[in-house]
């Protein structure tokens, strides 16, 4: 019996070790870049999916988007959310305001874009400042797309930019931003959106009179990982920064027409932002 | 069947390892400090590669080896299975774009390091000679460890074999002993 015992628990062991290998992956290091994210978390492939949405949806006028940012190191809370919102008829889809890893590691990304696939609305992500760090530009290049792309839905207009001013260079690109919130013959426009991982810097808040005089009407970004609202006294346009999903928190935006609302959610409750008005 | 010996009963060896998030190669020297305990520091490389920047590695790392061992003949040589060992260590990688101390444009404490982590392992060993033995390395690093005992469900849900088939990696590595 004793022998029987101890065959089984070799046997036991061998095998288990034998399928569980078939499964594991032989990964060189933790800084590889070769990051298995499925195309249907790139920007190219929700901005099909969204159009398809709305050509099938017809003109609205009123309709959410979900405001979801810094996933990082919670996968699974993440997750949780997307869930939630699935279950949210009205959100026609999601704005994720970056730091979709915490150290820019394959694992990381992949863990996120798992959460990400389970959405079954539009998601588009932007780049956060942690998902810029090692070779993580690399690889958000390739799963996701471009760091400032902008889209139409419904005639408002929203704009992804990048500015993370530690990890690039010259940015944001405000020529590309100027030449994305003007609007151009023939076309209707109902509403300006800017959206990026961090809201404009204390050092930079000239940003804030620029997108004004570009034409914006309001801005959304992510980073703080808790809510905040503000507007510059002397400029007057609103900045909205969603808290991180760890704890079920999230925005949502409301497109009237003309008329944008914010709500600061956590949970399934919401209840409504209005913007400080601070000075300069 | 009695268990191999080793040529020494506490001694140092020279262990090279492939993959298991340890470098392409990873030569460590290893010693025995007491029964069961071993300490290992290691150089590896990386060499360019479409998936990999070239880059070099530095470990120091320590291993459980656990007495439980299974002996047999095949092959017209003793065999010892020695099936549990747990392991922790210290990866660094040496590459312009990664960092353990922060640089100068950012304000303290903003990133914790990129260029260090650190990374947990099980072996499985086989002796097949009083001095040479080859082992299967299943490592974590730790960020996966610390998401799965966070949140357990996640990986169960999205990954098979209780959800560690997402956080897991494979290496083959073997050891001569002096």
């Amino acid at each position: 019996m004793m022998i029987l015992n101890k065959f089984k628990l070799k046997l036991v062991t061998i095998v288990s070790l034998a399928i569980f290998l078939s499964a594991c992956q032989f990964e060189i290091s933790p800084w590889a870049t070769d990051v298995n994210c499925p195309a249907s978390v790139s920007v190219a492939s929700n901005l099909a999916k969204l159009e398809a949405f709305e050509a099938q949806q017809g003109p609205i006028t009123d309709y959410k988007v979900a405001l979801l940012s810094d996933p990082q190191m919670y996968p699974g809370a993440f997750e949780d959310v997307i869930k939630r919102i699935n279950t949210m008829d009205d959100v026609s889809f999601i704005l994720l305001s970056g730091d979709l890893s915490e150290s820019g590691l394959k694992a990381e990304i992949e863990w996120t874009c798992k959460a990400m696939t389970k959405s079954t609305k539009p998601i588009f992500a932007v780049i956060g400042n942690h998902d810029a760090l090692g070779f993580g530009q690399e690889m958000w290049l390739s799963v996701f797309g471009p760091y400032d792309f902008s889209f139409t839905y419904q005639d408002s207009k929203f704009v992804a930019y990048n500015d993370n001013k530690y990890e690039f260079d010259n940015v944001p690109d405000r020529d590309w931003l100027q030449a994305e919130g003007a609007v151009n013959a023939g076309e209707v426009r109902q509403n300006t959106i800017a959206v990026s991982h961090i809201a404009p810097w204390p050092h930079d808040l000239e940003l804030s009179q620029n997108f004004k005089d570009y034409g914006f009407d309001l801005t959304v970004h992510g980073h703080e990982h808790d809510f905040n609202f503000w507007q510059l006294s002397d400029v007057m346009l609103p900045h909205y920064i969603t808290s991180f999903t760890k704890f079920d928190e999230y925005g949502i935006l409301t497109v009237s027409g003309t008329d944008l609302s914010l709500e600061n959610c956590k949970g399934g409750v919401c209840t409504p932002a209005a913007p400080r008005t601070i000075t300069n | 069947m009695a268990p191999l010996a080793y040529s020494s009963e506490k001694g140092v060896y020279l262990d090279v390892q492939s993959g298991s998030l340890m470098g392409l190669v990873h030569a460590s020297a290893g010693y025995e400090y007491t029964d069961r305990h071993h300490v290992m520091g290691g150089l590896g490389y990386v060499p360019k590669l479409d998936e990999h920047r070239e880059m070099g590695l530095a470990s120091i790392r320590y291993r459980y080896q656990n007495p439980m061992q299974w002996s047999f003949a095949a092959l017209d040589r003793d065999w010892t299975i020695k099936p549990f060992n747990l392991g922790i260590g210290l990866l660094y990688a040496d590459h312009d774009e990664l960092f353990v101390s922060l640089p100068e444009q950012y304000p303290d404490g903003y990133y914790g390091p990129t260029g260090l982590r650190a990374i947990f392992n099980y072996q499985a060993i086989v002796q097949f000679d009083a001095s040479f033995e080859a082992y299967l390395d299943i490592s974590v690093i730790d960020f996966g460890l610390a998401y799965y005992i966070r949140e357990p469900d996640f990986f169960y849900e999205n990954y098979d074999f209780l959800g560690l088939d997402g956080i897991t990696n494979w290496g083959v590595g073997m050891r001569y002993w002096f």
